[in-house]
């Protein structure tokens, strides 16, 4: 054990160890909630045996409650309304911004990172006035709630998209123009094949964003009819519990998995080298 | 013949930088015309404007009597072979060929033709199919070549094509371009730092240097009558001297290096002054110590670095220069080791005066280079 440990010509075996444990950290209370998923009895804590009662069983699964299924529909509807509205937006930005140098444009790329780092709570609270008091007309709800996620997923897009036109370089459209190619066929033709490894990347990113995400969303809440599922999930944790809310929540999670999985596959598939950007993007 | 261009007082700047400082240059048609000159000299800078990728701060590009200078790209008759290649990576190397045929009015059964017989032309057929990234880098580069070509332009513009490959494939593919121009009549406009493939392909050469034009000229005339210490040093190797320049007999000047005179009878043989005057190492000839004659002087060698089919010495002659010579490996240079004393001949009409460079060509070294 001791040799194991202080081989001073092995690996650091320390760190080995420190990082074994805080796997096993992160990923119990997960595990444990996902089994629980799959309990045959109401109970959260002690296990009765398999079953998929909570999925597809015909009172209170996700499969059968209205409220669940209210709730994943609306999370849904509000992940494929914001990968619609953001992905394009965000790229047209990305190219805009790479396009423009002069003065000013420091500023603006900066400006493009400030909701990466500024807190969700203070972007929720500051998006829940802004709706209340200059633009009342508006009102919260469906609408609200894809706005304000689209105000802080497009910089991720812009991030992503950003990284990959700064590795294709000007070349490939200056071969385009120098080939006969008017603008928007150097657009089209050339540059956007060539980002749609990020672009697939982003709009994926986008997507696991807007179905995670919690208080930009709470805050521009109106009713029952627009709770998401990670709404519901809180506020029923301390209600009346059942496995149906680690059903759900495992369903959400897989949705994310599959999407993120899938961005990256894409992404790597087509873009060759580059992955830092979206590896970087889907550590947050 | 189409394909004439003439650059006036082209200019351009980027922030402080001048990049191509007021150059006049003209291309003739049908000719292999080759841009000359070290990393930073201005020669891509004036390659991109005349594809039209960089806009001049000033000055005109005359394309067949017409000032394109502010024409974009996509509306030039004038291709480009990229350095990189740039060949499409998400299109085949049939569709990276028709790619510019959109926008010229053809059937698509033209345009299948077209393609066909550019791939032939650069014996790619067969490839059609391929992707960039499957190919080899000299395929790649006879793709970007049959992209351009297929687009029958009357310019065409190559920014160092073969930079990226290795040796042997440069010298094949140096010949194939140089016989393609040749087949096909329109002007090649070549960008390059090195000075062998600039002589060995082309027409007419035009050496640059700090945004400016230092000389033009056939390969010959730049190589054998370098007008400027910088043609004369950055074209081949070549032995520079300074001395004053005083009148000499048959239109020769005389060149005084302390108490040792030279006969100059080539360049601007009429200064008068410190000069700088050159002659290449092969001009030189070794002859045994004590050899007497005009222009004749005595050193020791200092190192005999053996090339193969040649010796390359340095002899450090009286008065402490070193100047580089030749001997061919002959079998009768047994006696040239380091240490030997020899006598060097500078024929007179070997030795050229140079008219001093623009103050760009910052560093002269004393002596050999």
């Amino acid at each position: 054990m001791t040799r194991w440990f202080r081989n001073p010509w092995g690996k650091p075996r320390w760190l080995v160890v420190v990082t074994a444990l805080y796997i096993v950290w992160s990923i119990l209370p997960v595990g444990i909630a996902i089994l629980f998923a799959f309990n045959n009895g109401r109970s959260r804590t002690t296990w009765q045996g398999f079953s998929l009662r909570w999925f597809t069983g015909s009172t209170g699964s996700v499969l059968h409650d209205p409220a669940l299924q209210g709730a994943l529909k609306h999370t849904l509807f509000l992940g494929v309304l914001c990968v619609l509205v953001a992905t394009p937006l965000g790229v047209a930005l990305a190219l805009g911004l790479q396009r423009w140098r002069g003065r000013g444009s420091g500023t603006v790329n900066t400006m493009m990172l400030l909701p990466l780092v500024t807190p969700e709570i203070v972007m929720g609270v500051a998006l829940l006035l802004l709706f209340l008091n200059v633009f009342p007309g508006l009102g919260l709800g469906t609408k609200a709630q894809a706005i304000g996620q689209v105000t802080f997923t497009l910089s991720y897009v812009v991030v992503i998209v950003r990284g990959r036109l700064v590795s294709i370089g000007r070349e490939y459209e200056e071969a385009a123009a120098d080939l006969g190619a008017p603008p928007h066929d150097q657009l089209l033709r050339v540059l956007l094949p060539l980002l749609a490894p990020a672009i697939i990347a982003s709009a994926a990113v986008v997507f696991a964003l807007s179905i995670d995400d919690f208080v930009v969303t709470q805050y521009l809440s109106s009713d029952a009819s627009t709770t998401t599922v990670p709404m519901l999930l809180y506020a029923t944790a301390r209600g009346a519990p059942t496995p149906a809310l680690n059903a759900i929540a495992t369903v959400t999670l897989l949705i994310t998995l599959a999407t993120l999985a899938l961005a990256f596959f894409v992404y790597r598939r087509f873009a060759g080298g580059g992955q830092a950007a979206v590896a970087a993007a889907l550590e947050v | 013949m189409p394909g004439e261009i003439h650059l006036q007082e082209l200019t351009k700047r980027f922030a402080d930088v001048v990049a191509v400082d007021g150059i006049d240059i003209d291309m003739p048609a049908g000719e292999f015309f080759t841009l000359l000159g070290p990393s930073g000299c201005g020669k891509t800078t004036t390659l991109r404007m005349i594809a039209g990728f960089e806009r001049p701060t000033s000055g005109q590009i005359v394309l067949d009597g017409v000032d394109v200078a502010q024409v974009p790209p996509h509306r030039r008759n004038v291709n480009t072979v990229f350095q990189s290649y740039a060949l499409f990576p998400h299109l085949d190397v049939a569709a990276n060929v028709a790619f510019g045929l959109k926008y010229q009015r053809c059937t698509k059964e033209e345009r299948r033709k077209r393609v066909a017989e550019a791939l032939g032309l650069v014996q790619l057929s067969g490839f059609e199919r391929r992707k960039p990234t499957q190919l080899s880098g000299g395929q790649q580069q006879r793709v970007a070549l049959a992209r351009a070509l297929v687009l029958r332009p009357h310019v065409l513009l190559l920014d160092e094509p073969l930079g990226a490959l290795d040796a042997r494939l440069r010298k094949n593919l140096q010949v194939e371009l140089k016989a393609l121009q040749a087949e096909l009549g329109i002007t090649f406009v070549f960008v390059t730092h090195d000075q062998e493939e600039a002589l060995t392909m082309s027409d007419r050469v035009a050496v640059m240097n700090g945004g400016r034009v230092e000389q033009a000229g056939s390969p010959r005339e730049v190589y054998e009558q370098p007008e400027t210490v910088f043609v004369a040093d950055f074209l081949g190797v070549s032995n520079l001297l300074s001395g004053e320049a005083t009148a000499g007999d048959d239109g020769a000047c005389v060149l005084r290096m302390g108490e040792r005179a030279l006969r100059a009878a080539q360049g601007a043989t009429a200064s008068r002054g410190q000069v700088k005057a050159m002659i290449r190492p092969e001009r030189i000839s070794v002859e045994p110590h004590g050899t007497a004659g005009d222009n004749r002087v005595p050193g020791l060698v200092e190192r005999a670095v053996f090339l193969g089919n040649a010796f390359e010495l340095h002899v450090r002659i009286v008065g402490g220069d070193i100047l580089k010579t030749m001997v061919a490996n002959d079998g009768s240079a047994t006696d040239l080791e380091e240490g030997a004393a020899v006598t060097l001949h500078l024929p007179a009409e070997a030795v050229r005066v140079l008219a001093p460079s623009e103050p760009a060509a910052a560093e002269e070294p004393a002596t050999a280079s």
